[in-house]
């Protein structure tokens, strides 16, 4: 509140009545020193205030203060025996409740220390206190904060002899509040409760944030973000909305919340919005130059609490790709969100659709692939989703050779298990055959032997697709018998007709599945004993005759 | 005893060099092709990668090839010129005797049969490792063929030869190393030191057991008769023009063979769709 209209107290015109002047003054001067000896006896038949009442009222004086300032000594009755304290008061209130200082007000008065109009008005105000003695912590801002010279007192608000029942400050909290606070210094600030203001619903007012209890910290950020309806202008001439549901992040994952049985307090504006605890309000303005680099500061802030996250960052694909400078990348917020932070994987087709607001071209394709179809058809649970093939906070670059040389075991890892597969009918001989196949042998030997060496022999994906895989029973599927040598003809261009029954489709041989090569198998299987059996027999033969001929030689050698 | 320190010259310059040809090259195709049908064992990719890795260790196999698809035409060319020029006796050609030979051979070893049998210059187990060697290179030469030039081979071949000649050119790979191992190790290395394909000759003991009939034709003296040089340089102005053709031939072939397709093309093709395509251009909202 940096200015204060202090709106003076209106106060009734001194009616001026010359008849009887002096006698009331006389008669005045009596009762009072009748009351001042003996008040107890004249209170049941006449109210204590006679005299005051009597001759204040058709008072035409004025004092002078030294700021210059005057006060009237003249008072209107009728607004006084309107307002609270007057007629129709449970308890009367009497003029030396307030006006309590003996020695200033006993007649003759004492002159008023009182400098300006301020201070007279604030030395009255004291006296509320005493029959409202709970007001101690009414209002903060007002009377808390006492030191400050520019505070209203208890009469700025509620009036003086016209004291107003607090009903019909109800009636127009805010205009109440207006009466003081219409402007404000800082434009930020004055824009701030234009805004909030407009916003109030039926039950809000002032005292939604500047109760007589004071609001925590995150409560008043919330309570105020959620009034406003403005925006923050970024230099890039983006805008920033400022609002913000609260209900949004209570909601979340990081609003009330238990984890694994054990409940967490939720996490507070200034847990995220950290700088703000330090600049307060108003706020500075936002340094980020753009939305996008708002965000990605933002996002910076995650790994504070998620260290586990944090830590396997600078291995993934989207921040290299930040650090490399490309903005675009996807930062936490882009697929967590920020406010409204759920799980990010229930229901398990939420990654897709996550991933697929920035890579939806890939999405789409996914989407009409056996594994997308099977996931966003049927909800089915074993077919992966796009994290089970890249990863999730590590995700390496798909496009480097390891990844590439690695991909085999990648889809070997759902393909090769049995139990898993047998839901499908899915033969799990597919990697073994592949790794005995030419394109496999190679590929694992690169895998181990030399991971960074890029190799032009056939991966899963080469053949299969990447994103688009369909069984080769589908019309559209590059591997389909029809389509099969256009595939093979990507990597080799001249090759003809029969080149595709080169790849024996993952079949080990058999009289049924490539009969040929099952035939040559049999062929050595039984060459190559037959032989090896001849000659060791041959062998065997002719080492037994060199041992009898030698025991021979001996013997004769012997005689 | 005189006689029996005689050593008995047995193969020239020639029969050398190309035993040594066949050695180097054999040995090198063995060491680089084994590993490479056991690939996926450890001790296989182990060896794999102490030559280099699998490409050096094709390229190596593939030179190793070459040299012995040249050994074999020179082989040819010295066995032509044998037959037709020298007009020897067309003693390696198998024939019934060898079978009774062996079959005696092993009786003998067993105490069935009271004598060895008497052999000629090539007995019935060099015969056997002669005529193994010619198959299996034969096996080799043509399955190799069709995996170097699969898309070649399939214009002509059903696609199935490939993976049928990959099985076949594998295993005949493991029954030439084993027949290696055992008849031959056995033979002219276990049971004695056989230094005739280094040396040239041939001792007494030697002779007497495993060439007796070779052995008695020498002490007889039977002797080629001596071609008298007219007909020599008749029989050449024939041999050298053909030979030449027919090496130029197969040395082309060769070269055919080596440089017919190319198989595959050296870099794959990136997927092409693009990566960043935003639904709305920032995600908006919570």
């Amino acid at each position: 509140m940096d200015t204060c209209r202090c709106a003076g107290i209106s106060r009734g015109a001194p009616i001026y009545r010359g008849i009887g002047k002096l006698l009331l003054i006389v008669a005045a001067v009596l009762v009072w020193s009748c009351l001042a000896a003996a008040p107890a006896q004249a209170q049941a038949t006449v109210p204590p205030d006679t005299a005051c009442k009597l001759c204040h009222v058709d008072n035409e004086g004025e004092i002078t203060l030294p700021s210059g300032e005057t006060i009237q000594l003249g008072i209107d009755l009728a607004p006084l025996s309107e307002s609270v304290h007057g007629a129709h008061a449970a308890e009367s209130v009497y003029c030396m409740d307030c006006h309590a200082s003996r020695d200033r007000y006993r007649y003759p008065h004492q002159p008023n220390p009182a400098v300006d109009r301020a201070e007279f008005e604030a030395d009255i105000a004291q006296n509320c206190e005493s029959c409202h003695t709970t007001i101690e912590a009414h209002n903060p801002g007002h009377l808390m904060a006492k030191d400050n010279p520019n505070l209203p007192g208890c009469t700025d608000c509620h009036g003086g002899h016209d004291v107003a029942p607090v009903a019909s400050m109800a009636a127009d909290p805010v205009g109440t509040c207006q009466g003081c606070h219409q402007t404000y210094a800082d434009p930020v600030v004055q824009e701030t409760h234009e805004q909030i203001v407009a916003n109030f619903s039926a039950e809000q007012t002032c005292q939604t944030c500047h109760s007589d209890v004071a609001l925590t910290e995150d409560a008043l950020c919330k309570t105020c973000h959620n009034l406003l309806d403005g925006e923050a202008v970024l230099p890039s001439g983006e805008t920033l909305p400022l609002h913000v549901d609260p209900q949004m992040i209570i909601d979340s994952v990081h609003g009330d919340r238990e984890i694994q049985g054990v409940p967490y307090s939720p996490l507070q504006c200034t847990d995220c919005h950290r700088e703000i605890q330090e600049q307060g309000f108003p706020h500075d303005p936002v340094t980020a130059a753009s939305l996008r680099e708002w965000k990605l500061e933002k996002a910076d802030l995650c790994g504070a609490c998620h260290t586990d996250i944090a830590e396997k960052q600078p291995h993934d694909v989207h921040f290299t790709k930040i650090a490399e400078g490309n903005l675009d990348a996807a930062t936490c917020t882009d697929c967590h969100g920020y406010h409204a932070v759920q799980p990010p994987n229930e229901p398990r087709q939420r990654i897709s659709e996550t991933c697929g607001a920035c890579h939806s071209a890939i999405n789409e394709q996914y989407a009409h692939s056996v594994h997308g179809a099977a996931l966003l058809g049927e909800d089915n649970p074993d077919v992966p989703v796009c994290i089970d093939c890249h990863g999730v906070h590590d995700i390496e670059d798909p496009l480097t050779t390891q990844f590439r040389l690695n991909s085999p075991k990648l889809c070997a890892e759902c393909h090769a298990d049995e139990e898993l597969m047998a839901h499908y009918g899915i033969s799990t001989d597919v990697f073994d055959t592949y790794v005995a196949d030419f394109h496999g042998t190679t590929v694992m030997l690169f895998e181990q032997q030399s991971p960074d060496q890029p190799v032009n022999t056939a991966v899963c994906y080469d053949c299969h697709g990447v994103h688009n895989i369909l069984p080769a029973t589908e019309e559209n599927s590059q591997i389909m018998k029809e389509n099969l040598l256009a595939t093979c003809q990507q990597c080799h261009p001249d090759a003809t007709a029969n080149f595709s029954d080169a790849w024996t489709s993952h079949y080990r041989p058999s009289m049924e599945h490539n009969p040929l090569v099952y035939l040559v198998d049999l062929f050595y299987m039984i060459v190559i004993p037959v032989t090896l059996g001849g000659f060791a027999l041959f062998i065997g033969t002719d080492v037994y005759r060199q041992v009898r001929e030698r025991r021979g030689r001996k013997e004769r050698g012997r005689e | 005893m005189s006689e029996h320190a005689r050593e008995y010259f047995r193969f020239n310059i020639s029969h050398r060099i190309e035993h040594i040809l066949l050695l180097l090259t054999f040995t090198v195709l063995t060491v680089t092709g084994i590993p490479q049908k056991y690939a996926d064992a450890a001790w296989a990719s182990g060896a794999i990668g102490l030559m280099g890795g699998i490409e050096l260790t094709r390229q190596i196999h593939h030179v190793a090839a070459i040299l012995l698809m040249l050994t074999t035409i020179y082989h040819g060319g010295a066995v032509t010129y044998r037959i037709f020029v020298k007009r020897v006796r067309l003693t390696m050609m198998p024939g019934l005797q060898d079978v009774k030979d062996g079959l005696q051979a092993m009786g003998y070893n067993m105490g069935l049969v009271k004598s060895p049998p008497r052999m000629g210059r090539y007995n019935f187990g060099e015969k056997v490792e002669y005529w193994a060697v010619i198959w299996g290179t034969a096996i080799m030469v043509i399955t190799g063929f069709m995996l170097w030039n699969p898309i070649a081979t399939t214009k002509f071949l059903p696609g199935q030869a490939i993976p049928a000649a990959k099985a076949a050119h594998g295993a005949e790979a493991v029954l030439a190393a084993l027949s290696i191992i055992t008849w031959h190790a056995y033979h002219v290395h276990l049971k004695w030191f056989n230094k005739s394909m280094f040396t040239g000759s041939l001792t007494h003991e030697q002779m007497e057991e495993e060439h007796a009939l070779e052995l008695e034709e020498i002490e007889a003296g039977v002797e080629e008769p001596p071609i008298s040089p007219a007909v020599m340089r008749r029989r050449l102005m024939v041999f050298y023009p053909v030979a030449i053709v027919i090496s130029v031939t197969l040395l082309a072939a060769v070269y055919w063979f080596v440089t017919l397709e190319e198989t595959a093309i050296t870099t794959i093709p990136r997927q092409d769709t693009p990566v960043f395509v935003p639904v709305t251009p920032t995600p908006e909202g919570g």
